[in-house]
């Protein structure tokens, strides 16, 4: 007798996570690190429906359990996401790490977490009971905290399609290849006939969770790009002092400087 | 489940150990298979590559549960084929091998970088090989492999 659980579909992923008390496994490239031979794991990489990319009028929706290289190869696949995964670890990397476990995982380092924040993107998650859409910010509680509930599974997460087209992205990490983000910056502007439709900003392994101060970013909303270069001192400015970085391996300073750094060159290429 | 099966170098083969045992561990302890290293534990050095489902793979990373179903290809297997042994005499033209501890994983990212593309680019080689460390010989002579198998091996990839 194997131990484990290994769903063919999702309906039985469900009620299979609702009677057992298992660690949903992904792509295995978070969990394995700490590999415990004994642990009881709930199989989701063959899981067809979580294997999905599709859309519908709202959305781009993307399977929890699509790999990295999976989303890099699909034509739905929006670019700024396809740009933040292309530059996670390396290809053995991205051919079996999923986003519901770089989610799942909780990190505020996870790559492609950054891209659902400043996306505004939603959580779809499903028991053998029901189903609830989360905003991505309300998902995250705090360091590897996340509003789960024990028989709930991570299903799909749905991009919203507003706003996908100016993108901005820049990881900074030790090297090019197999690097964690020492910070992670996206950046939406999206601009219409002269005004700014909406800019939202999000910063990774910043914080505790991935930074995204949507109260600072509205400041530019609404605002000709004349009226947002004389706001971008104040805008800066009100950056400056929410973020709050943390140390680890490297110094708060550091980080400080590069998210500020990246943040002006946002609104430098944006031409504000 | 009774049992996890999977293909293991092209012969049915079945593990009924805790499926959360990592692939690597099965692959050099129960099945002797030696070509696969064990460099770092956490998928940053590719000494451990397999192929599974025709993609490249930290063997390391893997729990034996996530194969069941799975085609898993060591450089044991590879050994055998056309294309491992344009491989072969492309790396050693150039002497791109030398303590050779990162070399069958760093075999196995080659085929996997010629299966996607038969005529890749030096960025597409260089980031196809950029999970698999060497620390002798310096990647310069393992690109050159890698590109000149491209260019003997017309029709194999």
């Amino acid at each position: 007798m194997v131990n484990g659980y290994f769903p063919q579909s999702l309906k039985e992923a469900l009620e299979l996570r609702a009677m057992y008390d298992a660690v949903p496994y992904g792509g295995g490239t978070d969990l394995m690190i700490n590999a415990d031979p004994d642990a009881n794991y709930l199989f989701l990489n063959k899981v067809p429906e979580l294997k999905q990319i599709a859309e519908d009028s709202q959305y781009i929706r993307i399977g929890a359990s699509c790999t990295f290289t999976e989303l890099m190869d699909h034509p739905l696949t929006p670019a700024i996401l396809k740009e933040a995964v292309s530059q996670i670890a390396a290809p053995a990397i991205r051919n079996f790490g999923t986003v519901g476990g770089n989610i799942g995982n909780g990190s505020a380092k996870a790559d492609s977490a950054l891209i659902f924040f400043v996306t505004d993107s939603v959580v779809h998650l499903m028991s053998s009971k029901g189903e609830r859409l989360l905003p991505i910010k309300e998902f995250y509680v705090g360091r590897k905290q996340l509003a789960l509930a024990p028989d709930e599974l991570i299903t799909e997460l749905l991009i919203p399609k507003t706003a996908l087209c100016s993108y901005y992205y820049k990881k900074v990490g030790a090297r090019k290849a197999q690097a964690i983000s020492r910070v992670c910056f996206a950046g939406l502007m999206d601009i219409a006939d002269g005004k700014i439709i909406k800019c939202s900003t999000a910063f990774g392994a910043v914080s505790e969770v991935v930074l995204r101060l949507d109260d600072i970013d509205s400041m530019l909303a609404g605002k000709t790009i004349e009226e947002a270069k004389i706001l971008k001192p104040a805008y800066l400015k009100a950056f400056e002092q929410a973020i709050v970085p943390i140390t680890g391996r490297i110094s708060a300073e550091y980080r400080k400087d590069v998210c500020m750094n990246l943040l002006k060159d946002f609104l430098d290429t944006s031409g504000i | 489940m009774n049992t996890i099966t999977f293909t293991l170098n092209g012969k049915a083969e079945t593990y009924d150990g805790p499926s959360g045992t990592r692939l690597l561990d099965v692959l050099r302890d129960n099945f002797k298979l030696l070509g696969v290293k064990c460099g770092c534990n956490e998928g940053e050095c590719g000494a451990c590559s397999v192929i599974i489902d025709g993609k490249l793979a930290n063997s390391c990373m893997v729990a034996m549960g996530s194969v069941h179903g799975s085609t898993v290809v060591t450089i044991e297997g590879y050994a055998v084929t056309e294309r491992y042994a344009v491989l072969d005499k492309a790396y050693a033209d150039v002497s791109a091998v030398q303590c050779g501890y990162c070399i069958p994983g760093m075999v196995l990212a080659s085929e996997c970088v010629l299966a996607r593309n038969p005529h890749p680019t030096e960025e597409e080689i260089r980031d196809g090989i950029s999970g698999n460390l060497c620390r002798c010989t310096g990647y310069n002579a393992i690109v050159h492999a890698i590109t000149s198998a491209a260019e003997e091996g017309k029709g194999l990839w």
